[in-house]
């Protein structure tokens, strides 16, 4: 069982009192090993910000048995995105899906999940999940392109903070902002990660168009001249290349707790894929019942409406 | 499959049966117990007295029917009525999740670009430039921030370090390229032999016809001339005799004209000789021999040889001339 983990926000320092009795072993803060005294020395003379902020954010990264190759592929493009995410392997759909992500998530000590679940090899459904008691939500994933194909020409660090980009049309309405805290937190790499490499040189688009929302990740790519670390030709030069992976995603729902709990949001405008694909079916199925009802009406209009006859029918009888 | 960019979601109305119906199973799917759903199904009652405030999402338990098939091809009219909207549960998890107010930009790395005009989704090159235009906008603006603060922003060209693609996959996007720019440029190529083609000939045929006219003019001149001498009775000396051109003595220069091997009676505008002078001689030999044996319905077996003329002939043959095929005709 995985330590316990503190949450990544406590930074509200509980005053401490001066200890009576033997002095204490020196206590293990974020910032490393202190005396007590520093401890409360520090957190006497900063009364108001609190400790310092580290995002200790960590993604579980997993998918859905039946998984088809293209969303396997994006998969394996998130991890490379996102230095601190972990993988993990495939679960089984059939289970109590809920109840085994979060225990899976709590195993491998992680704070957020991105899980993907593929359904009738077909339609690809993404859960991004806060795991202790945060919200989830579950997306549809539409229009992918994974980082091999040969269009998408650009190529970056691997390991270097994005810098997320947000149309803003994300601050119109509480399920986007909600939105949007997830995707900083999920997608954003933490500052000083093990993993992390020190430049900027991409950049994440995230924009909200039709009620979807739409994920680029473009290369900051700028014409060099000479070696020195600062701009060269001036920022008019830069410009973007497109990396990938690209994809859409279309809310479906909004959960209180991780993959489940109460319904905060639904999209009113979401329709299945199934549904979609029964609809077009009924389409084509109506044809042919058309047809055959009107070939019907014909004749029951020709037998209630009789012809006269015809003189010319008989001029060409032999 | 990922789908052709979302012009399959927005079709169809939808019936109410319908959208209860996946919700239940949606829940089952989340493996949550029945109790849990009673749980949810209070829940529901009790956002009903909360929802009322909302305008649009007014909530009906009774489902509407399925009326709506002949609006298949229209996007979902109305938002479905049974949407559940929790905006105070949204904000409270916001505020649960959220990071403290006073953290640093630095860690969250996240501008807010404003969008100015609505892109239409169908529109792939508007929707794309769209996105780009974001991009290029937030770049700059976090650049001006990490100048004013001082901190590095780009990558210095000399840094090397794993890449989120593989090299082999950067060579093989590499040749694509190239040979995309290679075949543009090859059909650029082929275009402009085709033009210069056309080009060419038509040069030509004005060269040909500007050489007829010249030439029939100077027949016409000499005629002229001729009739002009006719008439006067032949009395004039060599002093009227029409300017020929032939007569300021540059005859014996070489011509202007830049073809040097070919003469002027050259009918075949000098590309008689034309096919390389290392199989000329085997080719003359060969043609030769071959004009002699199929030439002018070709030779007619055997014939007389010794006859009264051919002895008489021979003997006049230099002894050189006389090696050879006799058969081969002279």
């Amino acid at each position: 069982m995985g330590k316990k983990r503190k949450h990544s926000e406590t930074q509200t320092a509980e005053p401490r009192k001066k200890d009576e009795g033997a002095p204490e072993r020196p206590k293990r803060t974020l910032m490393g090993w202190k005396d007590k005294d520093e401890v409360s020395q520090q957190t006497e003379s900063t009364p108001d910000s609190p400790q310092v902020f580290r995002n200790k954010e960590k993604v579980m990264v997993t998918c859905s048995r039946r998984i088809n190759y293209r969303y396997r592929h994006l998969m394996l493009n998130m991890v490379s995105l996102l230095p601190h995410c972990k993988k993990d392997n495939k679960v089984e759909s059939r289970s109590s899906k809920g109840a085994t992500l979060n225990e899976l998530i709590e195993l491998r000590g992680c704070s957020s999940a991105l899980f993907f679940e593929c359904r009738k090899h077909q339609d690809l459904y993404m859960w991004m999940a806060r795991c202790p008691n945060g919200p989830s939500v579950k997306f549809l994933v539409n229009a992918v392109h994974t980082m091999e194909e040969l269009k998408l020409t650009g190529n970056h660090l691997k390991g270097s903070r994005p810098l997320l980009t947000f149309s803003s049309n994300f601050e119109k309405d509480a399920h986007w902002k909600l939105l949007k805290e997830m995707i900083i937190q999920i997608f954003g790499t933490p500052k000083e990660h093990r993993k992390s490499k020190p430049y900027h040189d991409h950049v994440f688009v995230f924009s909200i168009v039709d009620d979807h929302i739409w994920f680029r990740n473009y290369q900051i790519s700028v014409p060099h001249n000479e070696s020195d670390k600062m701009v060269r030709g001036g920022l008019d030069k830069m410009t973007l290349v497109e990396v990938g992976p690209r994809f859409c995603l279309n809310p479906i729902k909004i959960f209180a707790g991780s993959f489940g709990g109460p319904t905060l949001y639904e999209n009113p405008f979401y329709v299945s894929p199934n549904q979609i694909r029964a609809l077009e079916k009924r389409k084509k199925a109506g044809k042919y019942a058309k047809k055959v009802k009107a070939k019907t009406r014909r004749k029951m209009h020709e037998q209630s409406n009789p012809l006269e006859p015809d003189e010319f029918a008989d001029m060409w009888r032999e | 499959m990922g789908m052709a960019d979302g012009s399959k979601d927005r079709i169809f109305a939808e019936g109410e049966k319908e959208r209860t119906k996946r919700e239940a199973t949606d829940f089952h799917a989340m493996g949550l117990r029945s109790k849990d759903l009673s749980f949810l199904q209070s829940e529901k009652a009790v956002e009903d007295n909360v929802d009322d405030v909302m305008g649009d999402y007014s909530e009906e338990e009774d489902s509407e029917s399925e009326s709506e098939s002949d609006q298949e091809d229209v996007k979902l009219a109305e938002p479905s009525k049974t949407a559940v909207y929790n905006r105070e549960g949204l904000v409270e998890k916001l505020e649960d999740i959220g990071w403290p107010e006073n953290v640093d930009w630095m860690h969250k790395l996240s501008l807010d670009i404003d969008q100015e005009k609505e892109v239409d989704v169908n529109d792939d090159l508007a929707r794309e430039l769209a996105f780009y235009t974001q991009a290029l906008e937030g770049t700059r603006a976090a650049f001006d921030k990490f100048q004013s603060m001082g901190l590095p922003f780009l990558r210095p060209p000399d840094y090397y370090a794993e890449m989120v693609k593989t090299d082999a996959h950067m060579q093989k996007v590499k040749g694509k390229l190239l040979a995309q720019k290679r075949q543009i440029e090859e059909s650029e190529e082929r275009r402009k032999a085709r033009e210069a083609k056309r080009i060419a000939k038509e040069v030509q045929a004005e060269k040909l016809k500007e050489r007829a006219k010249q030439k029939k003019q100077e027949i016409e001149e000499v005629k002229k001339w001729r009739k002009q001498r006719q008439q006067s009775g032949f009395k004039d000396g060599k002093d009227s005799m029409p300017d020929l051109g032939f007569e300021d003595g540059k005859t014996f220069q070489r011509s202007s004209k830049k073809r040097p091997g070919v003469s002027p009676g050259d009918r075949s505008g000098g590309k008689a000789k034309q096919g390389g002078g290392k199989s000329n001689n085997k080719n003359k030999k060969n043609r030769e021999f071959r004009n002699s044996k199929f030439g002018f319905g070709g030779r007619k077996g055997m014939k007389k040889q010794n006859t009264a003329e051919t002895t008489n002939d021979v003997l006049a043959f230099n002894k050189s001339n006389a090696a050879g095929n006799k058969k081969r005709k002279r």
